[in-house]
């Protein structure tokens, strides 16, 4: 019989799996490596606010969701910079280090905050927000991953190839008849969204690794789009399962093994196509 | 009709000034080819038509609207190395591009309609057959020719096109040129072209703009390509020559040459 907690991660690795691998090439192709940066900072923003929250009204669950608030109105405001003419690099650092000082500003109001409560299990979700907790997801975790999850991927799923279009030539979409901004405030709406999503289960940390690496290596080893697809995707699923077993009989965070099994795979393939 | 008429354009970015004061006229169905120096203001003017820029003054109009008005109207042809190739597209794909967002906003499938008719296209310049090649795979001369196959997809009044003969070699120049030829001919759009190396376009060249920051001539190759008007846009070495019956203008690290005698 299968615990139920190795249950529950099972299918969250499948939906993280799913949702990163269509995602990982198009931040590849697009170039977003360095958005995932400012994604950090907006969920670790969006989660202490959550937590400040949290406690103030006693609702455990506003945290996600305020941290996915958050996320998705500070890659507006990213996407917005751009629109007005800030390089993306710019966008990002302006509005990661303005999201960076608030969560400072944020953990010494939560701490406060703390102080006037009984006991609250808050240390340790802090904690799963940065290092991620596979093990963890609980059963309405586990309903908004995968209810927010095929929403957003079936979006995803359908843009697919106007985000391709985007990232090889936005002058021809504009040209053409699309609106090149609009695709692009879109494409950033999903990557806030899926960070949001999965947070809990990666870990902010390792999100920025697992965000891109899968895309990579699928770009590298073959030029076909859905043989991209289908690498990303098991490049993922497959990390994503082994670090749940190692992690089950070693009791090493699951996200940590995912994140040096990627960039062992990454390396010896770099090694070899550079050789 | 007047297929692009400026009147006082006066083109800036941020409130400087790329080109001041011009005014030209390109009926419908004639090749303008514009030429000048890096930094001329060639790609400024051109971006102004297919209205990817908006700061400038003055009146400039596509077929007797506002270039945002007229987008419908235009296909703007880029430098192919502007492009990320590190998408990994198939020539069919590229040239569907320009035919999928006149409607709907998603784009799962390409229509079959749209597919017949890029196949099409791709017959038109000379590709047939090449539909499931990776652009990134292409030579510069294909890459070339694709991407005018994509601008012919929306069947467009007019074609911007931006340097098409950078960076290629002199057969995929010609085979470059022999393609906006046929499309002048054939389809009878009204062209403007930039270019540094105007030799194996004035086959195709009604009109030739010489630019340099403003206006310098503007009007008929033979009365524009002068020992004159070329001294005074790439400076004191730059020479006409007359070869074999055709003129020669060095220009540099390139040469103008046209037809005719001096």
């Amino acid at each position: 019989m299968i615990p139920e907690f190795i249950l529950r991660a099972l299918l969250a690795s499948i939906m993280v799996s799913v949702l990163l691998g269509f995602l990982s090439p198009i931040i590849n192709t697009k170039g977003l490596a360095f958005l995932t940066h400012a994604l950090f900072h907006a969920l670790l923003f969006g989660a202490v606010l959550g937590m400040i929250l949290a406690l103030l009204l006693n609702s455990y669950s506003l945290v996600m969701i305020v941290a996915l608030v958050a996320t998705v109105v500070i890659v507006i405001t990213i996407a917005e910079l751009e629109k007005i003419g800030f390089t993306p690099d710019s966008a990002v650092g302006i509005t990661a280090s303005f999201a960076a000082g608030l969560t400072v500003l944020g953990f010494g109001i939560l701490y406060k905050v703390m102080a006037t409560r009984p006991y609250f299990p808050l240390t340790e979700n802090i904690v799963s927000y940065l290092t991620g907790d596979i093990f963890l997801v609980s059963l309405s975790d586990l309903t908004l991953l995968v209810a927010g999850g095929t929403v957003i991927f079936f979006a995803l799923l359908l843009l697919y190839r106007d985000f391709l279009y985007l990232s090889f030539d936005p002058e021809g979409v504009e040209s053409y008849g699309g609106n090149a901004r609009v695709y692009l405030m879109v494409l950033y709406v999903i990557v806030g969204t899926i960070g949001a999503l999965i947070v809990q289960t990666v870990g902010l940390i390792t999100l920025q690794v697992i965000a891109i690496l899968p895309g990579a290596i699928a770009l590298m080893v073959s030029n076909d789009l859905r043989k991209v697809l289908a690498v990303s995707f098991f490049t993922t699923l497959t990390v994503q399962l082994s670090s749940i077993v190692l992690a089950y009989y070693t009791a090493i965070p699951p996200s940590g093994i995912a994140t040096i099994i990627l960039g062992i795979v990454y390396g010896v393939l770099l090694a070899r196509w550079r050789g | 009709m007047d297929a692009v008429r400026a009147e006082g354009l006066t083109i800036s970015y941020g409130g400087k000034s790329a080109l001041s004061d011009v005014t030209f006229t390109l009926e419908e169905g004639k090749t303008l080819l514009l030429l000048g120096p890096n930094g001329a203001g060639k790609t400024s003017l051109l971006k102004t038509i297919a209205c990817f820029h908006r700061e400038y003054r003055g009146k400039i109009e596509v077929f007797g609207r506002k270039p945002c008005n007229a987008r419908e109207l235009i296909g703007y042809v880029p430098q192919s190395h502007s492009l990320n190739e590190r998408v990994p597209l198939t020539a069919l794909e590229v040239v569907a591009m320009g035919g999928i967002y006149r409607r709907g906003f998603a784009h799962f499938r390409i229509p079959s309609k749209v597919i017949e008719k890029a196949k099409g296209v791709l017959n038109f310049v000379g590709l047939g057959g090449m539909e499931n090649r990776l652009f990134r795979e292409l030579s510069g001369g294909q890459k070339q020719r694709i991407l005018l196959a994509r601008a012919l997809m929306s069947d467009p009044k007019l074609l911007l096109l931006d340097e098409p003969l950078s960076a290629l070699d002199p057969s995929a120049r010609a085979e470059v040129a022999n393609v906006l030829s046929k499309i002048k001919n054939e389809k009878r759009v009204t062209m403007i072209i930039t270019t540094h190396d105007i030799n194996p376009l004035l086959g195709v060249g009604d009109l030739v703009m010489l630019i340099n920051k403003r206006l310098i001539a503007f009007g008929r190759p033979e009365a524009v390509l002068t020992d004159k008007v070329v001294k005074s846009v790439y400076g004191p070495l730059a020479r006409v020559i007359p070869v074999g019956g055709r003129v020669y203008c060095i220009t540099g690290d390139f040469h103008i040459h046209r037809g005719g005698h001096l």
